[in-house]
Formats: C-alpha cells, structure tokens, sequence
C-alpha cells in the first residue's frame, strides 16, 4: 500500500481539481460578462413591444367586436350571460327567502345527511354574517362562490374519470393542471376581462381556472384507488362501463372527490377578495373599504364573513354526496324538516319578514381599531427604525446592485449555471431563455424589483418555517395547538390582516413582505412537520441504538430523510409569496404587483400580458428549480 | 355442443403475455425458451402458458398453485376479464374469446358470476342491494330482485343482515354475501378467486362446508383457485396444479398423491394426511386369488381400514356398490401410500 501512495494522491488531485471546475466556470463567466457588458446600464429594451403591441390591438379588437362578432355573439356573450344568470338567481333568490329560511337551509342540508353539527356549525356562521349586517353582500359572494364551484365540479369531475380512465389524456392535463395552478390568480384577470366583461362572471371564470386543478386530481386519484376486484365484480355481472362508472366507480370515489372540492373552496376564497377589483361586488369590496378607510375591525368583521361562506359551502356541498348512508336522518324527520321550511317561507313572505333584522353594525368591531391606533402612535419606536432599517440597508441595495451594477448577461448566466448544476444542461438553456425574455419584453427592472421582494420575503418564511416545523413535527401537543392559527392564517384573506400592518408600518415594501411572510409560512411549517413527521420510526431508532444524541439523530437522520419534502414546502413557500405579488402591489411594494393593478384597473391589455408573463416566467423559474433540487435530495430509486 | 352436453368449459391452448411485443414472445415460447428467457428478450412476462382442460357440467375444478403461478390470470382469462393472447375459451360450445363487449355482457348476465378474495362488495351500498347487483345490472325491478336476493340471502344463512352495509359485517360474513350476490344471478358456471384464503382457519373450514353442502344441492360448474393444497383437494373433483403460468398435472386427489407426475407435484402431496383423503379404491389391486377376511366399500377411506388391518393381517376385499369384489387391500399397500 505505502509503496503506491503516488499515484493514489496524484489521483485524489485530479478529482479535487475536478470537483472546482464548474465553480471555476461560474467565477470565470461572472468576471467576464461583468467587465464586457458593465457599462450598459439595465437590460436593452429594444423588444420591448414585442408583445403589448399585438396584444394592445387584439384588446382593441375585442373591444370593438364584442357586441357583432360571431365569436362574441356565439360563443362568449350566450356563455356570460348564463353565468350571470345563474349568480344573480341564485342571488336574488337567496335574498327573496326570509333569513331565517336561509338559515334553516343551511341547517338543514348537512343534517339531512347525518350531521346535526355541521348543520349548527354552517347555520351559525351565517347567523354572524346577518348579526354583523354583513347579509346582502354575503348572499352575493355566496352565489359567486356557489356557482363557481358548481361549475369547477361539472367540468372537473368528467375531467378527472376521463383522466383515470385514459393515461394518456392524464399526461396530457397534468402539466396544463401545474400550469393553472402555478401561475397566480390574477394573471388571467385581465385576459378574461376581454372575453366575460368586468364583473362577477369575469372573478367565476377566473376562480374555475385556479381552483379546478385539485378536483380534476383528486377525482382521477379516487376513481385509480377502487380496487381492480370491484370493478372485476360489476363487469363479471354484466354491467356496462356506464353502470360501473355510476354504480361503483363514482360512489366509491366520493370521500376523495370531495377533499379535492374542499381545497377548491379554500382555493376559490383566495379569489374572492381579489374580485372584488375587477367589480365582482360581494364581501371583497367591503375588505377593500375597510382597507382605504384604514379601519381594522371592518376588515376583520368583512374577512371572517368570507370565512363564514367558505364554511357554508363546504358543509352544503359536502351534504349533496352521502358518505355513511347508514347515518342518514330517518325519512320522516327530513319530510318534516322541507315543510317546516317550506311553511316558514310561505308565512315569512306573506307577513314581510323577510330582511335581516338591524341588530348589530359593522361598528361593533370598531373597538380593535383603537387597538391598533394605540399601536401605531407607542410603537413607533419599533417599526420605524425596522421599516427604515429594512428598506433602506438590505431591499433597496440588493435592486441598486442588481439592476445598476450587475451586467444584464450575468444574471442569465448564473440562472443558467445554477439549473445546470442541479438538473443538466437542458435545464439551463430553459432558464437562460426565461430569463432573457423577461428582459426582452421590457420588465427587467420591475421583474428584478419584485424578485428581490420575493426573495426576502421567501428567506424570512424560510427562516421561521423550518424550524417550526421540525418542532411540530416531532411534537404533536405543539402541532394541535398551532393547527388553529395556522388555520386562521390561511383562510382569513391577506388583506384583511394586512390592514393593521399597513396602519403600524405605513405603506410601502414592508407591509406587503409581512403578510407575504405570514401567508407563507403556513404551508412550510405544515409539510415540513409532514416530512419530519414521515421518518420511519425505525430508522430513529437504529440512530438510537448506536448512542447518538438527540441532536444527532435529529441533524443525522431526521432532517436527511425529511430533507426532500422539505425542499417541497420551500417550493410552496415561494408559490404562496408569488401567490401575495399583487396583494404587496396594493400597499405600496412596487413592482409587478402595482403594475398588474394598473393594467387591471384601466384594461391596459399590453401591459397586463407582459406583466403577467414576467410572473409567470418568474414562477416557473422558481418552480422548476426548486422542484430539481428536491429531487436531487431524494434517495436514489431502489432495483 | 349445446347446453346438455356433459362438457360445460374448454380451455384449448390458452396463452395470456403481458407485453407489447407478445407475438415474438409467443415465437420465442414455442421455440422452448424459459420465462426468464423470453422476459429478458422481449420484455414480455408470460402469465399463462398453453393451457388445455375441459370442466364437465356440475364438476368443481380446482386451480392449485403458488403466488405467481398464473392461477389468477387464468381464471380472469377463462371469464373474459383480461383477453386472452392466443388460445380458445368455449362456454357450451361458444367461443368466448371471438365475442365483441355486447355478446359478452349478455353471457355474463345469463351464465357468469364470480366470487373474489378480497369481496369485492360495494361499500355504500346495503348488503341486500350488493346481492342484488348482478340482477340490477340486467335491469330488473327494485321489487323483483330484493325478493331474489332475499332469498339468496337466507340460503347463504345471512337472512335478516340485508340492510346492514357489508363494512358492518365480520370477514366470513362479507364474504357470504359475495357468495350470495354470486348465486343470485342463477348462474350456469362460478368462478371462485381465492375466496376463503382472506378468512380465518376456522372460519375458512366453515366456508368450504357450507359450499360443499352447497354444492350437493346445486350441481353448479364451479372453477375454484387456491393456494392451499389441502382446500384443493377438500373441494375439487379435479385439481390442476399450475408452476409458472403452465399445468404440471390435472388429476383426482388421489391420482395427485398416488401418482404425481412432477416433483413439484410430489412436494405439495408430502403433507397430506393420506389416510384421510385415499380410499380403498385407490390402493386395492386385484384379488389373484389371496385368501381375504371382511370386505369394506370402495369409497371408504384408509383411515376407516387401517384398525381393521392393524388387528387382522388378513387382507380386505373391496366391493362396489352392488357387493360385487373388485379388488383387495392389504398392510403392504396401505403402508406404501401412507410412506410415500
């Protein structure tokens, strides 16, 4: 051994100097492109109409069109007006009803089927909204919703069997689905608007985009898990694929089709507000109010109404499909249950009882506003030197540098040299390419703007994510009692709580970073405990056995093993903060997000596409890589 | 052939490959090559391997062999459930494999139905409506076939459970009910998938009485997989054992064990109590003359001679049914089988 030892270090040499070569590359690629291209200041913007020019005519073209054109008069005004039609039914209908029929309703059908609690639960939570004077506007986002989910699950459910039933039409949606998914919500506000008009059918059509996906998934997935023998059963007797399709494969799919609808509701709530902009009407526009009012208690008052409704509809959407039959309410007292209610209406409406009684205002909540202003006016100590802090040392250097001191061509090199180590070269050419588009269609610095937020905003979640998770992973006490915060967090909207925080902090960058940080954080916590959680009990043991320390089973196999689904709540931490761009627009962070707004707000149709695009590439670029990492961090694949 | 002929099912040929390239793999079969072989050229798994036997009318068949062995692909092919490479399939003389879906869905209304290992039942149906599936299918009235299945319901001794749903009930009992939902549709052939091998010993003992008794009363075709040797040749009245997707032997219990063709045949046959499955037919030859004491009936199980031999060297002459001596056993050939 000893008389060979040469060779063997002349060899280690070799695969040390190997190992430097792509950092060699990078190092050598940045002071190159830096000192050929330092000069040029920002991207050269000579493709900067590309795009906005065809698309600003195209809008031109519907505008002028929509009222003869046959695509118009064909196709989309018949579909608009049905869609309209059903909301405003729906709605007038539910305000035509006198309240306490409404409430009897929704007690009614998720006790029909079993559950008087879920009954109580969904009569209460309406009660709140018409105690609040919150009722006609919740009716109105009701409608929306309902009809939005209606329409997600006579399009998805179909989707999600021919899915199943075809792998090769699943390969087909499954990227289309990530896509929609993705790609933030508001994106295709505006391309919409040019086809459904501004209102209420434009935020259903945008919210049957964005939350059809888990319907579509979960149904393919229920209608895969049937066992094959009972399929084998219902075709060895004769039945048809229909018969099997209705008899087995649906029934048998249900629980899992409906814990897609739930996420579709949580998903269509995210909307709501969001509607509210392109003059959807409902709950939305009273956040909004209580946002440019600056009154918190309106808001929180407004945002627990949206909750209500979400609660509502997943309860009555829930009761349409019998899980258990064997718990469902006996004939008898469902027979009595619909004249009871048919009764009440009958009497309600011929006595003229029918609006919600004044009770009381949305002042009641004025109380937190004095909280907050007392807040604002001692705290100021804090937030100031922390806003001024935060903006001035770290958010606006890293964009001067970025975008003033850095050559454009850097930046695409090390998007591309960072894909290629972690997933080849393909990879790389994909994101030197999105890259450059950015840049080719004239959003390079408002691109770079909102990156540097994002950024932020992902490493603060990032930072506070992980190790909660890791917690709450290994204990489950501190799990259960962070599940109704973590809870609250996401299903109250964004902007509700961002009202407080624009009050504490004025508005600007930092507004918007807190709430992207608090919207995020849920997800990574979450699936980080996830990942902890999964470790195969035995494995922490074997770690056990040996002598190790808590600490190193933690660093030595917990982590490691968890290390893949981590990466995946990174990858959602990132989506969700991509997912709040337009909600830090609002309140002054800048960037894409303000500018997503302004085209919205004034149907600029050019700058909405080249807007929405440099998001899309954005996410797509974080998307992908983050995704390759994870997969990088998985073991590899057994024989 | 029509309906009354004493052959119910032939199975002529059958190959089932799953693969893409299943022609060449056919080729390469009939070339003699192994499994393994074919598996590594084309990418190709043979799942059943020219398979031929004919089921008369009224015989319960067994299938019988290990996990892998391709029992369970054999009898989805035999009821049309996955389509079969190449071979012929013909039910009362019908070709089943040259059905389109239409003609097949009417066979399996009129003359199919199948019981499986692990149920198979509907979970959000009531017992009585997972009975009455088959019949449901066809398009009968709700009335009409709740009374069939009622019916069905008391014979497998679960009368008064048809509006529990099958998750209430225990494994033995949910697996009533899919013997239930078999029968009603009056079928002319049973298909049993493993269907006790899910049960408890005792439970699964209880299960083969009550279809044997059954079946006393039924005279159904009945074709039967197992991977117990000894349900094989409690049940059958043949029994095929299958290694690697082909038929080793098909033969009576006591053909098996008296004279397996195979060692693998042999190896299943070590552990059987023989006494009690082999009769006095099975082991007698002829008298030549030798002097006898007692006779006993050829059906009679060794078990019953065997304090008879034990007692009296003498040998035994074996009579059938009208007394008339067909042959003797002795100490010898008792021994023999019971070593072997």
């Amino acid at each position: 051994m000893t008389t060979e030892s040469p060779p063997l270090t002349s060899g280690i040499d070799a695969t040390q100097i190997k190992k430097y070569v792509p950092l060699g590359i990078l190092v050598v690629g940045v002071v190159l492109l830096q000192l050929v291209y330092g000069s040029s200041v920002g991207f050269p913007a000579r493709l900067d109409t590309l795009f906005s020019g065809p698309v600003d005519s195209m809008g031109e073209w519907i505008r002028d069109n929509r009222r003869s054109h046959a695509l118009f008069t064909g196709f989309f005004n018949p579909l608009t007006d049905t869609i309209d039609w059903a909301i405003t039914s729906l709605e007038s209908l539910l305000l035509w009803l006198p309240w306490y029929v409404v409430l009897a309703v929704a007690f009614y059908l998720p006790f029909r089927t079993g559950s008087w609690k879920q009954g109580a639960i969904a009569a209460g939570v309406l009660l709140y909204t018409g105690l609040i004077g919150l009722w006609a506007p919740t009716m109105e986002t009701l409608s929306l919703m309902f009809t939005a989910v209606f329409i997600s699950v006579i399009i998805g459910v179909p989707l999600g069997i021919f899915g199943a039933r075809r792998p090769r039409v699943e390969r087909i949606m499954r990227p289309i689905l990530d896509a929609m998914q993705t790609v933030p919500a508001f994106v295709y506000f505006l391309p919409l608007l040019g086809f459904f008009g501004v209102g209420a059918v434009n935020a259903t059509v945008a919210t049957v985009i964005f939350a059809l996906p888990p319907v579509v998934r979960l149904t393919t997935l229920g209608i895969r898990q049937v066992p094959e023998q009972t399929i084998e059963a219902s075709r060895v007797y004769g039945a048809t694929k229909w018969q099997t399709t209705l008899k087995v494969e649906i029934p048998m799919a249900l629980p899992t089709i409906l814990t897609g609808l739930t996420q579709t509701i949580m998903l269509a709530l995210g909307i709501v507000v969001l509607a509210a902009l392109i003059g959807a009407g409902g709950l939305g526009e009273n956040v909004f109010q209580s946002l440019s009012q600056r009154r918190t208690g309106r808001g929180i008052a407004a945002g627990l109404a949206i909750v209500a409704v979400a609660m509502v509809l997943e309860r009555v959407w829930r009761s349409f499909a019998t899980l258990d039959p064997s718990k469902r309410a006996p004939q008898r007292i469902r027979r009595a249950g619909l004249v009871a209610i048919g009764g009440a209406t009958v009497v309600g409406r011929a006595l003229g009882a029918v609006e919600f009684p004044k009770v009381w205002r949305l002042s009641a909540f004025d109380p937190i506003d004095n909280v907050v202003t007392w807040a604002r006016d001692n705290l100021s100590w804090i937030t100031r030197p922390f806003n001024d802090f935060f903006v001035g040392e770290i958010i606006v250097p890293v964009r001067r540098f970025l975008t003033d001191d850095l050559a454009w061509p850097v930046l695409i090199f090390v998007t591309a040299w960072l894909f290629w180590r972690v997933k080849g070269w393909r990879s790389a050419i994909f994101g030197a390419m999105a890259v450059a588009t950015i840049g080719l269609i004239g959003m390079w610095e408002l691109s770079i703007n909102t990156l540097v937020q994002v950024m932020a905003a992902t490493v603060i979640s990032v930072a506070i994510a992980i190790p909660i998770g890791v917690w709450a992973g290994r204990k489950p006490r501190v799990e259960a009692a962070l599940g109704p915060i973590l809870d609250a967090l996401q299903t109250v909207p964004s902007l509700v709580y961002i009202i407080p925080v624009v009050i504490l902090f004025t508005v600007g960058v930092v507004p918007g970073l807190i709430a992207s940080v608090l919207y995020a954080i849920v997800p990574g916590i979450r699936i980080t405990a996830l990942g902890i959680r999964q470790v195969p009990e035995e494995s922490v043991e074997a770690s056990r056995t040996f002598g190790a320390t808590p600490r190193q089973t933690l660093v030595g196999v917990r982590v490691p093993l968890a290390a893949p689904t981590i990466m995946a709540a990174i990858n959602q931490v990132i989506m969700m903060v991509l997912a709040m761009v337009i909600i830090a627009g609002f309140v002054g962070g800048g960037g894409l997000g303000f500018e997503t707004i302004r085209a919205l707000t004034r149907s600029l149709f050019g700058l909405g596409f080249e807007v929405g695009l440099a998001l899309v590439l954005m996410a797509m670029i974080l998307d992908r890589y983050t995704q390759a990492w994870g997969e990088r961090l998985q073991p590899p694949p057994g024989a | 052939m029509d309906a009354a002929s004493p052959t119910c099912l032939e199975i002529r040929g059958t190959w089932k490959i799953f693969g893409t390239k299943a022609e060449r793999a056919l080729e390469l079969a009939a070339a003699g090559r192994s499994r393994v072989e074919i598996l590594e050229a084309t990418g190709c798994t043979i799942g059943v391997r020219d398979v031929s036997f004919d089921v008369a009318r009224g015989e319960t068949f067994v299938v019988m062999g290990l996990s892998g062995s391709g029992k369970s692909t054999l009898i989805r092919c035999i009821a049309q459930l996955t389509k079969v490479t190449e071979g012929v399939v013909r039910l009362d003389g019908q070709d089943l494999t040259a059905m389109n879906e239409d003609q097949l869905r009417e066979v399996r209304r009129q003359k199919l139905s199948m019981v499986f290992q692990h149920f198979g039942l509907l979970p959000h149906r009531r017992v009585i409506d997972n009975v009455a599936y088959g019949l449901e299918v066809q398009g009968m009235a709700k009335a009409e076939r709740h009374a069939a299945a009622k019916q069905v319901l008391e014979v497998v001794g679960l009368d008064g459970w048809g509006d529990h749903y099958p998750q209430q009930l225990s494994g033995g009992m949910q697996q009533r009910v899919g013997l239930a939902r078999a029968l009603a549709v009056d079928p002319e052939v049973l298909f049993f998938d493993e269907p006790f091998s899910a049960l408890d010993p005792l439970i699964r003992r209880d299960m083969q009485d009550e279809l044997m008794s059954l079946q006393q009363d039924m005279h159904r075709t009945i074709v039967f997989i197992t991977h117990d040797f000894a349900e094989a040749i409690k049940l059958g009245d043949r029994i095929a054992v299958m290694k690697d997707g082909a038929v080793d032997q098909i033969g009576t219990a006591a053909e098996l064990i008296t004279s397996p063709a195979t060692d693998y045949v042999k190896e299943f046959t070590k552990d059987v109590p023989k006494a009690k499955v082999l009769r006095a037919r099975d082991v007698m030859h002829p008298a030549n003359g030798a002097a006898t004491s007692g006779s006993v009936h050829g059906d009679e199980l060794i078990e019953r001679i065997l304090p008879t031999l034990l007692i009296d060297p003498t040998p035994v002459t074996v009579v059938d049914g009208a007394g008339t001596p067909i042959g003797i056993v002795d100490r010898a050939a008792v021994a023999a089988v019971l070593e072997a």
